[in-house]
């Protein structure tokens, strides 16, 4: 078979990007959903793909690009994200004056450059993947070009992205100087054998550790993220809230992964990532309890549930953190899908004060939220709350308990403002008058689907269990 | 026999409330009499369950399990003689509940029979589940139906009562939580196999210092949800803002669940630890009592009053729980019973009134009883139950009680016996300025005595009342056999950790006296 059948998926996409700029042109600017159409299109093109290879994991071009299943099944879960990102946009486009046909190619090429992350094992071409991720996370986050928040979001995410970038490059050339590789897995083994390491090792996987820090927002490299989440437009918050997340943590897995068991230097890296996963949770809950704006609350839950996700990576609990990860898809799209609902012409409500009231007055969407927001709390019977019990079940059983016990006090603290949303929607009586534009098919669609995923993955998670399971295994080098 | 009756039971409430999406918010009789109908199905299903109950054996009964998740979640199900009584309990009251909001509940009546349908679903749950796991999803999961139901139909307070409510019990539950996975692990490290089956956690032998870490994780869970003192402090705010179903439920069945779990987790799996506690846990429950009644009697909220005694009452069935011989335990699961059907009568009672003047001081009130004579006999029956008048259920409850409880020491009957004296003092005088003396205000003068639907809801529990209080064998011999087991579990489990310390210590004591006498015969021959 030729080589090069292992770049159709990421080809579809890229095809799909160029394809919907050239059309944009053509279109007129009442038609400009089609493109969206045409972006799902591809997307689901490129997901058949996927799963044609599930069962082939091969690797191609010495190891730069995998199409293991663990590379897959990021493909896929990220490829579902965008293609519900898609649907959100469509009326949130024309809304909200923010009509350009780019946004979708820009979509499909930040996908592109998340599946380039996932499924390479050398950091250079890892980089690769993370700046055109980035270059067109900035010109999303800046497409609402008269908005002043919009603008400033762009240009606080392109800062600090950029000096990320370098911090990830820096720590990628020191690495290769102690190392002589950039491969991942012969770096990994130079940390397992080695006894002392040398000061420009060591800085260099600091350094790499800060660069996705920065990409998965862990505290203390958070700070761009409630600015760059309040002022992009909302699905595009959605979308930096679960894809480059989703992105990072496969990249961390991948380095991380078959590091903690014998190597005689993880004690360093090892304590690192506690007082980071410790930080991220407390600082990124406590700080949402003083939000006022639906999506900067969301904004911090997103950098606390980046905390949890540590714990797994801590405590070497690969398939609960996948399984986390495809919940967290589900219930913080959702979550913002509701929030996009809530809008109309040239207006949104994002305000705690808009929602009161909401849950009697629109019952469907303020039920859907409900259930979203008690699943990111981690109520059962949701998908939320298994994916922390798979978590803080496999960290205990590494006898992380004081992360444990960290980690569950921090969820409280994250009850309190969940619920506080809830409270606006069911228990206060409405004191602003929140008129929607309420007719949005793909919107809904995309609802019920995330409702149904929370839902399913709550109390039937044994399928998706199977595929975790599988992409997992293939993660031994 | 393969009908699979404890799952119908569970599920039967929830696929009423999905059905009750479907129902336009309009047709509220329809959906009334259909709440009623669901529940009162739910409490005919559950009979068979009462009547076929072998009483004479401590194995659960009717047991189901079905893979579900895999590494030991799995859907386990079953009731023994501790469970079996207090799901009657529940599924007794919750047509009362129902229809005593009959009119009470006036907006968004579909919403709130779905949550009290919800919520039916979580406590039998929680009542059945023979799984860790499965225990913890109903258990968390029955906070969300109580925590709308008080948020949205409750007093002026509402959102405060919520939160804290639902903030406690989480805090509680997640400790707890830890310690699960803490057991999870260890019983998985122990045996190669996961397991989250109670029965299975019963048999591993926890090291003592390990136990308790765990027994105070569960044990906070569960004093809080009972509560003890000094986690008490959500249940007034609760109990005052919630609707008056919600108050029902809230002091009938909620406040169980704590003692259940004791009984069920926390001192059948710590039983070492809990011999270390009993000292510290016996004084919070004495507090309890004491201070539970003290604050009773200066309350000016009638409801508040009764959310009080609950705090009173529920600490002498936990101090009976501590005492850990046969009346005691008996006594407590009946004394449960008691405290749910004369609390649970006694805030419909307030229900009552309060619907009638909207005010639920007892300043407001006085001689209520010349415009409601019958109203006034129903009351004064529900009171003297609380209080403990022979004939009457809560004397058999707490008779047992206050004699186990002084088999094991006389002090703390001595003072557990306050209970009772308190309790008669702070209702009898309560009942006096409500319902006796002069009408103080006009407004009374216009209150309708009860209709036909409230001596409805309100005849079931009497008539309950004093069967229990005359005849209560047929519901004490069904728990029996349980009780009895749990007892010896909770002795011999102890012993036989006991006895492993104990010859540990033999060993190492016999290490030194080998080591010493090696030393002897050194010296000695050096000596030589």
């Amino acid at each position: 078979m030729n080589t090069y059948t292992a770049l159709y998926p990421i080809l579809t996409i890229v095809t799909g990007a160029l394809l919907i700029i050239l059309l944009e042109v053509f279109l007129k600017k009442e038609k400009k959903d089609y493109l969206g159409f045409i972006a799902v299109l591809f997307l689901l093109a490129s997901g058949a793909e996927c799963i044609k290879f599930w069962n082939k994991g091969l690797s191609y071009f010495e190891g730069t690009l995998l199409l293991d299943k663990f590379a897959l099944f990021f493909f896929l879960i990220l490829i579902l994200a965008v293609i519900f990102i898609t649907l959100i946009s469509l009326k949130y486009l024309s809304l909200q004056n923010a009509d350009h046909g780019e946004y979708y190619s820009l979509l499909l090429f930040a996908l592109s450059g998340m599946m380039i992350m996932v499924s390479s094992r050398d950091f250079l071409v890892i980089f690769l993947g993370l700046e055109v991720l980035s270059m067109a996370s900035y010109a999303l986050a800046g497409l609402k070009k008269n908005d002043e928040r919009s603008s400033e979001a762009a240009i606080k995410y392109f800062l600090l992205g950029s000096f990320a970038s370098a911090f990830l490059v820096f720590g990628i050339a020191l690495l290769y100087g102690a190392v002589f590789s950039t491969d991942i897995s012969t770096i990994m083994n130079f940390f397992h054998s080695e006894t002392s390491l040398s000061l420009m090792a060591l800085t260099g996987m600091a350094f790499i550790i800060i660069g996705f820090g920065f990409k998965i927002a862990v505290v203390p490299f958070h700070m761009w993220t409630p600015d760059v989440y309040q002022g992009s437009p909302t699905p595009v918050t959605a979308f930096f809230s679960v894809g480059p997340k989703a992105a990072g943590f496969a990249v961390l897995m991948r380095i991380f992964f078959p590091f903690w068991k014998e190597a005689i230097n993880s004690e360093t890296f090892f304590h690192i990532l506690w007082i980071l996963s410790v930080l991220t949770m407390v600082v990124g809950n406590l700080v949402a309890l003083r939000q006022k704006n639906v999506k900067r609350i969301l904004a911090y839950s997103s950098i606390a549930h980046a905390g949890y996700i540590l714990i797994a990576i801590l405590a070497g609990d690969n398939s609960g953190l996948l399984f986390y990860l495809t919940v967290y898809l589900f219930m913080n799209i959702g979550a913002f899908s509701a929030v996009i609902a809530l809008s109309r012409k040239g207006k949104e409500f994002l305000e705690l004060e808009d929602y009161s009231g909401i849950g009697f007055r629109y019952p469907w969407i303020g039920a859907t939220l409900t259930v979203f927001l008690f699943s990111l709390a981690g109520f059962p019977p949701t998908g939320g709350f298994l994916a922390k019990f798979y978590i803080f079940s496999a960290a205990v059983h590494k006898g992380l308990v004081p992360l444990v016990i960290i980690g569950v006090l921090a969820s409280l603290i994250s009850v309190f403002y969940y619920l506080r949303i809830i409270i606006y929607m069911y228990m206060r009586e409405p004191t602003r008058n929140v008129e929607i534009f309420a007719y949005n098919p793909a919107l809904f669609l995309v609802l019920f689907l995330c409702l149904y995923g929370v839902l399913m993955m709550g109390i039937f998670p044994g399928n998706i269990l199977i595929y975790i399971k599988q992409a997992v295994a293939a993660l031994v080098f | 026999m393969n009908i699979p009756i404890l799952s119908i039971l569970i599920f039967l409430p929830l696929t009423g409330a999905i059905l009750f999406i479907f129902i336009p918010r309009e047709k509220s009789n329809l959906l009334k009499y259909l709440a009623v109908a669901v529940t009162v199905l739910t409490f005919l299903v559950a009979l068979p369950l009462y009547f076929n109950f072998d009483g004479s054996t401590a194995d659960p009964q009717f047991v189901e399990t079905a893979e579900w998740i895999g590494y030991g979640i799995n859907y386990h199900v079953g009731i023994d003689g501790i469970s079996l009584l207090l799901v009657i309990l529940t599924v007794f009251l919750f047509p009362i509940a129902i229809i005593s909001s009959w009119t009470s509940i006036k907006d968004k009546i579909k919403e709130y029979l779905i949550f009290m349908l919800i919520l039916e679903t979580g406590i039998i749950g929680v009542f059945l589940s023979l799984n860790l796991f499965l225990f913890y999803v109903f258990w968390e999961a029955m906070l969300i139906p109580m925590y709308f139901l008080i948020g949205i139909w409750g007093g002026k307070r509402k959102i405060y009562a919520t939160v804290k409510f639902v903030l406690f019990t989480m805090f509680g539950s997640l400790l707890m939580l830890v310690a699960i996975f803490f057991l999870y692990s260890t019983y998985y490290k122990a045996s190669g196999v996961y397991s989250l089956n109670i029965f299975d956690f019963q048999k591993l032998i926890l090291d003592p210092g390990v136990q308790i870490w765990l027994f105070l994780a569960f044990a906070l869970a569960f004093a809080i949800k009972v509560p003890l003192f000094p986690f008490h402090t959500w249940l007034p705010d609760a109990h005052v803002q919630a609707p008056t179903a919600g108050s029902v439920i809230l002091a009938a069945v909620l406040l169980k669940m704590g003692a259940y779990g004791f009984l069920r987790f926390a001192l059948p799996l710590f039983p070492d630890a809990v011999q270390k506690f009993l000292p510290l846990l016996a004084v919070l429950c004495l507090i309890s009592i004491i201070y539970g009644a003290l604050m009773a009697l200066i309350q000016k909220d009638i409801k508040s009053l009764v959310a009080y005694s609950s705090v009173s009452h529920m600490g002498l069935i936990m101090l009976a729980v501590f005492s850990l011989n046969f009346e005691a335990m008996e006594g407590a699961i009946y004394q449960m019973l008691n405290h749910g059907l004369s609390t649970g009568a006694l805030f419909l009672c307030v229900g009552i009134l309060y619907q009638r003047s909207h005010t639920r001081l007892i300043k407001d009130y006085g001689g209520v009883s010349k415009q409601m004579p019958v109203f006034s006999a129903f009351f004064l029956v529900c009171m003297l139950s609380s209080v403990g008048l022979p004939g009457l259920n809560g004397f058999v409850g707490e008779v047992l009680c206050i004699f186990g409880i002084f088999k094991s020491s006389h002090i703390l009957a001595a003072l557990g016996v306050l209970t009772i004296i308190l309790g008669a003092a702070y209702l009898l005088w309560m009942y006096q300025r409500v319902m006796q003396g002069p009408i103080t205000n006009d407004k009374i003068k216009s209150f309708p005595d009860l209709n036909k639907r409230e001596i409805g809801f309100l005849i079931p529990i009497i008539i309950m009342m004093f069967w229990m209080g005359i005849y209560p064998r047929p519901f004490l011999r069904k728990m029996d056999a349980s009780v009895t087991h749990l007892l010896h579990q909770i002795k011999s489990r102890t012993s036989v950790s006991a006895s492993i310390q104990k010859e540990e210590k033999e060993l190492k004591i016999k290490i030194k006296e080998d080591k010493t006498e090696e030393l002897k015969e050194k010296t000695n021959l050096l000596l030589k």
